[in-house]
């Protein structure tokens, strides 16, 4: 029955805006805790960039970094920040696609103290010309410049949602495209804000050591925002035709960054996800070096600094070990994160002897034996013995998920949008029932590798080079240094030679200065 | 106050290297009047010790967090302790090795022990220790220490896998190289440094790195070096019992073997007029950062609790300086600093994300101008109070998890084998007065101490 009313649901949210089951009033999700020493309150609303309007793009965004860095009605932004500085109050925003939550974490010595702050915040935020200036400067630094020249691995994660998501609300990154937020204007969030965050599209999150009364007059004072307008809009994805590559080409990257992906019609909605979640935690688990991704790339080949799968969105996966709440989706992909690897240059540099004659460096090796690995999967499936040590480690590793407070209560928060009461503990049940057929026909629904998009960032001395590889699929064998070929095992020297013929299916390779990215 | 913008600004931009990698920092008790009192210690939580005949020191940490523990190795050697030429980089090089396997378990028989146990598990190395952690199931705690006594016993990797560890390192080197903040650390620290080992950052000297698959014999020495028991702790924190795991640390641990290898660091000659480092790129938003040599950590003296305080205190976003460069004339996107905990001196770094590359003097100047009116002005006692509490609070409310409790311990007891020195140190905030403040401001803060990191679209910061 379950799997039945879960389909719906997903149907229903591909197929639309998500907003058409909402009840007036705000959903409210409680966790108290006594033993806690403070509070957390999370107040999401479904909104999110892909609510953004067209040629806004970033407008939800810097809206809710303008409601936690301004003022309220009763006191200006300076005078709030002195009045919080000794209680050391924690209080943020972030927006992703489909929601945005304001986070606010207080100790309980200070409940009574703080409230009047996050409610006036909230219902009656100061948007002020001064702070609207420096965070738009801010925002547009962002989009501008530094992601293009901070962290490889983040740049071609979104130029890979550009790609996948083209042509849609998904497509922007959530802090939006540079065109957009030079449009931003003070007025255009002051709408936005009585558009896109209302007591109709909000879920309220309450965890720690609280005072019913303080959850009473929480849901109380939020009745009075207005009926939102906005809404997200989420996409329906097909896979390209093919293997689809953009090769971004920048000056000065020392390595080759490598993101794949392609859509899957499948969310922790519905019950199949648990059974995927066991398949790719074999392939790849985030930042662990058991999966078959990291054993081959990194562990037997050295080749980079690791390699991963994902079946969702993993917020900020240079950083964090474990995933994140706080960013649902229902428009979904699966993914293959192949950290920087050797470009032919470095490689001629380090070894002018062995591979001083090298064109290409170990970008369409890596690729390659990424996604065979992945298709090896799909036709072969697990075997019992991998599927129940997979499923043994997930049953114990999602209960780090919420090893906080305000982790447990974004997760709870997180159950809400996709339609479940308690999704981490409802896990449990699911690994449980699991039968190793239901994990090999997940696979075969919703994993294959012969249509899918690339974003490759690399230095411009690598791009077309990797372009010609990739486009004429001719071989691309691996370029030991001899002091690992020597010691290399048979199997692997065998599995390199296969590895270095595989045919991708590519139909259509790019490369797109850096420049032109994000526009 | 954590907004999201500034989250990332002070992730990406605001640390140096080593806190970069370090934990969250902890903060003081605000009532706590001496160090040696009986009044309640910052840590809210009673940390039990044990030392094993070996010199191995056992801690753990009882917490309610049902089902889960945090096992935390912190071996007190990192890139502090690289002494010899050509090997810098090394502890980093060497935590990869720790994960290549012993004759009882090989490399993939530990990674199927690592899924049994459901474990988050992994390893990071900064200037003065190497941690090793896992958390997962409470329940196979006698697992999680007897793989980890294995490996840290019987570490046994070929030749070959040492060699081909190197390629992950030089991707991981490649990874980081990719910010221009990483690039200015590594600028930095050499141009501060001369003869201390802090001169290079932790991932080494990229020329270092790239000879790291000749190094085998090196990594030999190395492991027999550094570890031992008496350079190590076993930290447990979470759904545990004090008896349980010593006793599982005996078992498993006791017949480990001590050591007996001191490292020789060249201590640093004084620094007597600035210096300066840049980086020319017109594509990233121009920086300027000022690290003046500060304070080794140390627990009885209220150097580093001043400097703490000071910093806060002129950074926080309610400060004249912040209201003043961020807040009203928009010039600087950030702008933050704080002093590192560290076992010999090293640096308190301030940094400022500037609009404009035409301002960078101005902010500098700015900067050392509010670092001026500390060493002449007595800071207003009920701002120390109210940073004194923020700092305090600040530190309680990140204690929420084992896995966060146990990295808040570490800091200490890599600093100076003792997880008491937590306690010791924040009872000295209380003892900071303006007149410290002012001491520290004079102390540390000379223009003849400072290297100047800049980047900026011209050939030069022109910042001097």
């Amino acid at each position: 029955m379950k799997h039945t009313f879960s389909r719906l649901l997903l149907a229903a949210a591909l197929l639309g805006p998500v907003g058409a089951h909402f009840a007036q009033a705000a959903d409210v999700v409680e966790l108290r805790q006594p033993n806690a020493s403070k509070v957390v309150v999370k107040l999401q609303f479904r909104n999110g960039s892909s609510a953004d309007p067209v040629g806004k793009e970033g407008l939800t965004f810097l809206t809710s970094q303008l409601v936690t860095e301004g003022g309220t009605k009763a006191m200006t932004a300076a005078q709030l920040k002195d009045f919080l500085y000794p209680m050391a109050t924690t209080y943020y925003a972030t927006t992703d696609k489909e929601v945005t939550t304001f986070t606010f974490e207080f100790h309980k010595d200070f409940t009574d103290k703080f409230y009047p702050v996050l409610q006036g915040l909230i219902l009656t935020p100061s948007f002020t010309q001064q702070d609207f200036d420096r965070l738009k400067s801010n925002q547009l630094n962002y989009v501008e410049q530094v992601i293009r020249a901070s962290s490889d691995e983040d740049y071609s994660k979104f130029a890979l949602e550009d790609q996948l998501f083209r042509g849609t609300r998904f497509q922007h990154m959530t802090r939006g495209t540079a065109a957009g937020v030079r449009s931003l204007t003070l007025d255009d969030v002051k709408k936005h804000y009585a558009a896109a965050f209302g007591k109709d599209n909000l879920t309220i999150g309450i965890a720690g050591n609280f005072p019913a009364s303080f959850a009473k007059k929480l849901k109380d004072d939020l009745e009075k925002l207005p009926k939102s307008t906005a809404k997200p809009v989420v996409p329906t994805v097909a896979a390209p035709k093919g293997i689809h590559v953009e090769i971004i080409s920048k000056t000065d990257a020392l390595g080759s960054a490598v993101y794949a992906g392609f859509p899957i019609q499948t969310t922790r909605a519905s019950d199949d996800f648990a059974a995927l979640m066991v398949a790719n935690s074999f392939l790849g688990e985030h930042r662990k070096s058991y999966g078959r991704l990291y054993d081959k790339i990194r562990t037997t080949r050295s080749m980079n600094y690791g390699d991963y799968s994902y079946i969702e969105w993993y917020e900020n996966g240079g950083q964090n070990m474990l995933p994140v709440p706080g960013v649902p989706r229902h428009a979904n992909y699966a993914s293959l994160w192949l950290r920087p690897v050797q470009i032919a240059e470095g490689l001629r540099k380090q070894y002018p002897t062995e591979l001083g004659g090298l064109t290409v460096g170990h970008a369409p090796f890596a690729l390659r034996l990424a996604v065979r690995e992945m298709d090896n999967l799909v036709k072969n499936g697990m075997s019992k013995e991998d599927f129940e040590i997979t499923r043994t480690f997930l049953r114990s590793y999602v209960k780090l998920y919420g090893t906080t407070p305000s982790k447990q209560l974004g997760f709870l928060l997180d159950s809400k949008f996709y339609g479940r009461k308690d999704y981490l503990k409802e896990l449990d049940g699911q690994f449980a029932k699991l039968t190793l057929d239901d994990v090999n026909k997940a696979i075969k629904k919703h994993w294959q590798t012969q249509n899918m998009y690339v974003t490759i960032v690399t230095d411009d001395s690598e791009a077309q080079p990797l372009a010609d590889v990739l486009k004429q699929n001719t071989p691309s064998p691996m370029s030991y240094a001899k002091v690992v070929s020597e010691g290399l095992p048979k199997e692997v020297v065998a599995e390199d030679a296969q590895v270095a013929n595989y045919k991708l299916n590519v139909t259509e390779v790019k490369v797109i200065d850096t420049k032109d990215t994000f526009k | 106050m954590k907004h999201s913008v500034q989250t990332w600004l002070l992730a990406a931009g605001l640390l140096a290297a080593p806190l970069a990698q370090a934990q969250k920092k902890a903060a003081p008790a605000a009532t706590t009047p001496a160090a040696t009192s009986t009044a309640a210690p910052a840590f809210p939580y009673p940390i039990q010790q044990k030392q094993l005949a070996n010199g191995m020191n056992v801690v753990t940490v009882p917490f309610d967090s049902p089902g889960l523990a945090s096992v935390f190795l912190v071996v007190r050697a990192g890139s502090r302790d690289e002494v010899e030429p050509g090997h810098t980089g090394f502890a980093h090089f060497f935590e990869h090795v720790m994960f290549r396997g012993t004759d009882k378990y090989s490399k993939e028989q530990y990674d199927q022990v690592l899924k049994s146990v459901g474990a988050s598990a992994n390893a990071n190395t900064s200037l003065d220790r190497t941690v090793y952690h896992m958390t997962g199931n409470a329940t196979m705690l006698e697992k999680m220490l007897e793989v980890e006594a294995d490996r840290f016993q019987h570490l046994k990797y070929a030749e070959h896998d040492f060699k081909a560890e190197a390629g992950a390192v030089k991707g991981e080197y490649t990874k980081n190289s990719a910010s221009l903040y990483t690039q200015l650390n590594e600028k930095v620290a050499d141009a501060a440094f001369d003869k201390h080992t802090y001169e290079h950052t932790t991932m080494g000297f990229f020329k270092d790195v790239v000879d790291m698959p000749n190094q085998y014999q090196y990594s030999l020495q190395f492991f027999d070096r550094f570890y031992r028991p008496e350079y190590t702790t076993l930290l447990v924190v979470g759904d545990v019992k004090t008896e349980q795991v010593n006793q599982l640390a005996d078992k498993y641990f006791s017949m480990w073997k001590r050591g007996s290898y001191q490292p020789a660091i060249t201590q640093e000659p004084e620094q007597t007029a600035p210096r300066y480092v840049h980086i020319q790129n017109a594509n990233f938003p121009p920086l300027v950062s000022l690290s003046y040599r500060g304070p080794a950590f140390n627990d009885q003296s209220k150097d580093l609790p001043a400097l703490d305080i000071l910093t806060t205190m002129l950074f926080s976003d309610n400060s004249p300086l912040y209201q003043k460069l961020v807040v009203k004339e928009q010039k600087v996107r950030f702008v933050g600093g704080s002093p590192n905990y560290t076992r010999d001196p090293y640096l308190t770094s301030i940094r400022a994300s500037v609009v404009k590359a035409a301002d960078m003097a101005y902010v500098k100047d700015e900067i050392t101008k509010a670092l001026e009116d500390l060493k002449t002005t007595p800071v207003d006692a009920k701002r120390l109070a109210d940073t004194k509490s923020a700092l305090k609070y600040s530190f309680l409310m990140g204690l929420d998890s084992p896995d966060q409790i146990a990295n808040g311990l570490a800091q200490y007891i890599w600093l100076t084998g003792n997880p008491q020195s937590l306690n010791n140190f924040y009872a000295l905030y209380d003892q900071v007065t303006p007149a410290d403040i002012q001491a520290a401001a004079k102390k540390y803060f000379v223009p003849e101490h400072l290297t100047v990191g800049t980047i900026g679209p011209n050939p030069t910061g022109g910042v001097q």
